[in-house]
């Protein structure tokens, strides 16, 4: 990627940005955005407070996991796609090749009563770091009815109301964004 | 597990939903168990949950790694790697592409009312993913208990999620859930 090479900066090595990721990925239980940006951005200083959060929020509002949004928008600012490509590879590759080897072992054993039972206490625990994530996350737009609201409602037409993703999606997101739309303007 | 259609059922509705998987993965975790248990009943409920618990108790890609078991159930080797794909290589697609468009345009005010909108919507389905989880961990008041504790931990204290995981496994070691 040619555009990279204008940056007076140094190229960060590939191998860097393999190993960056392939930390934050062994690292980052529950919390990867702690790790990527205590290595980018303090660390290693490949980028700004700023740039980071500019790229976590641009995360926020793609689909997939966040965390490898970051070290794809990481890996693309610093080396374009190739940098893309090694960020991505030291994320997934060696985790998740041992995580499945990890897994398979597990499973083999899945149906002793023992590991059958911690594996359900553990999924019980895992399921409350989920909701908390969620509410974390949501914190920040406490003071706005409109959003605790759409919250609710999103929460509502899946978990009671059983509606299928893409339909929730697709009839909360439009009439979301269009509120606040009107509220920002109002608030002008 | 009927012949090459399962494995390319599979593939394909993971693509599609890894596609819309705003708020991450966990978001589409209902939708995956009711096509997987439900719809085609590749697996059990009970087998799910373990997927999640193992994928959840393990560092590095926890998702992409749940999805590969699925399709290691699905189809073996071939359908962990399948799984695997159909997880991370449309977001990264998008992901990439949207960075660059986000790059062009920095500082527009529509960024700001697209994110007001879709956050909270977002935050709606990860804690809808939370409660199908805890559900199908569901023994019990015991586990419920464990649920919210791990929850409230999590937001009330700076302790690495790893010891709420290793408390929740201990107890159900136990025997108390």
């Amino acid at each position: 990627m040619t555009k990279v090479a204008q940056q007076e900066e140094p190229l960060v090595r590939l191998a860097a940005l393999f190993r960056a990721f392939l930390i934050v990925s062994l690292c980052g239980f529950g919390g990867g955005i702690v790790w990527a940006r205590r290595i980018a951005v303090e660390r290693r200083r490949w980028i700004s407070d700023e740039e980071f959060a500019d790229i976590v929020s641009l995360c926020q509002f793609m689909p997939g996991p966040n965390i490898i949004g970051i070290a794809v928008c990481i890996g693309a600012r610093m080396r374009g796609a190739i940098g893309t490509i090694a960020a991505i590879s030291g994320f997934l590759v060696i985790p998740w090749a041992a995580g499945l080897s990890l897994g398979m072992v597990y499973l083999e054993y899945a149906d002793l009563p023992v590991l059958r039972n911690i594996l359900g206490g553990i999924a019980a625990a895992a399921a409350g770091l989920l909701i908390a994530t969620g509410i974390r996350l949501l914190v920040p737009h406490r003071r706005r009815p409109a959003a605790l609201l759409f919250a609710a409602l999103a929460f509502g037409l899946i978990t009671f109301a059983k509606l299928p993703l893409l339909a929730v999606l697709f009839s909360l997101v439009p009439l979301s964004i269009a509120v606040a739309r009107i509220q920002s303007a109002r608030a002008q | 597990m009927s012949g090459a259609t399962a494995p390319l059922a599979l593939t394909a509705h993971l693509l599609l939903v890894s596609s819309i998987s705003f708020g991450g993965f966990p978001t589409v975790l209902p939708d995956v168990r009711n096509f997987v248990v439900g719809t085609h009943g590749w697996m059990t409920d009970q087998e799910f949950a373990n997927f999640f618990a193992i994928a959840q108790s393990l560092p590095g890609p926890n998702m992409i790694l749940m999805m590969s078991l699925i399709g290691w159930k699905v189809w073996g080797f071939p359908g962990a790697v399948a799984s695997a794909f159909a997880t991370f290589a449309p977001p990264c697609t998008i992901y990439f592409a949207s960075y660059r468009l986000w790059d062009r345009f920095r500082n527009v005010s529509w960024q700001q009312i697209v994110r007001l909108g879709l956050v909270p919507v977002v935050m709606g389905l990860v804690i809808a993913s939370g409660t199908v989880m805890a559900r199908a961990a569901d023994t019990g008041w015991q586990s419920t208990l464990v649920t919210l504790a791990a929850a409230g931990l999590l937001l009330g204290t700076r302790l690495n999620p790893l010891w709420i995981l290793l408390v929740g496994g201990a107890l159900g070691g136990a025997g108390l859930l």
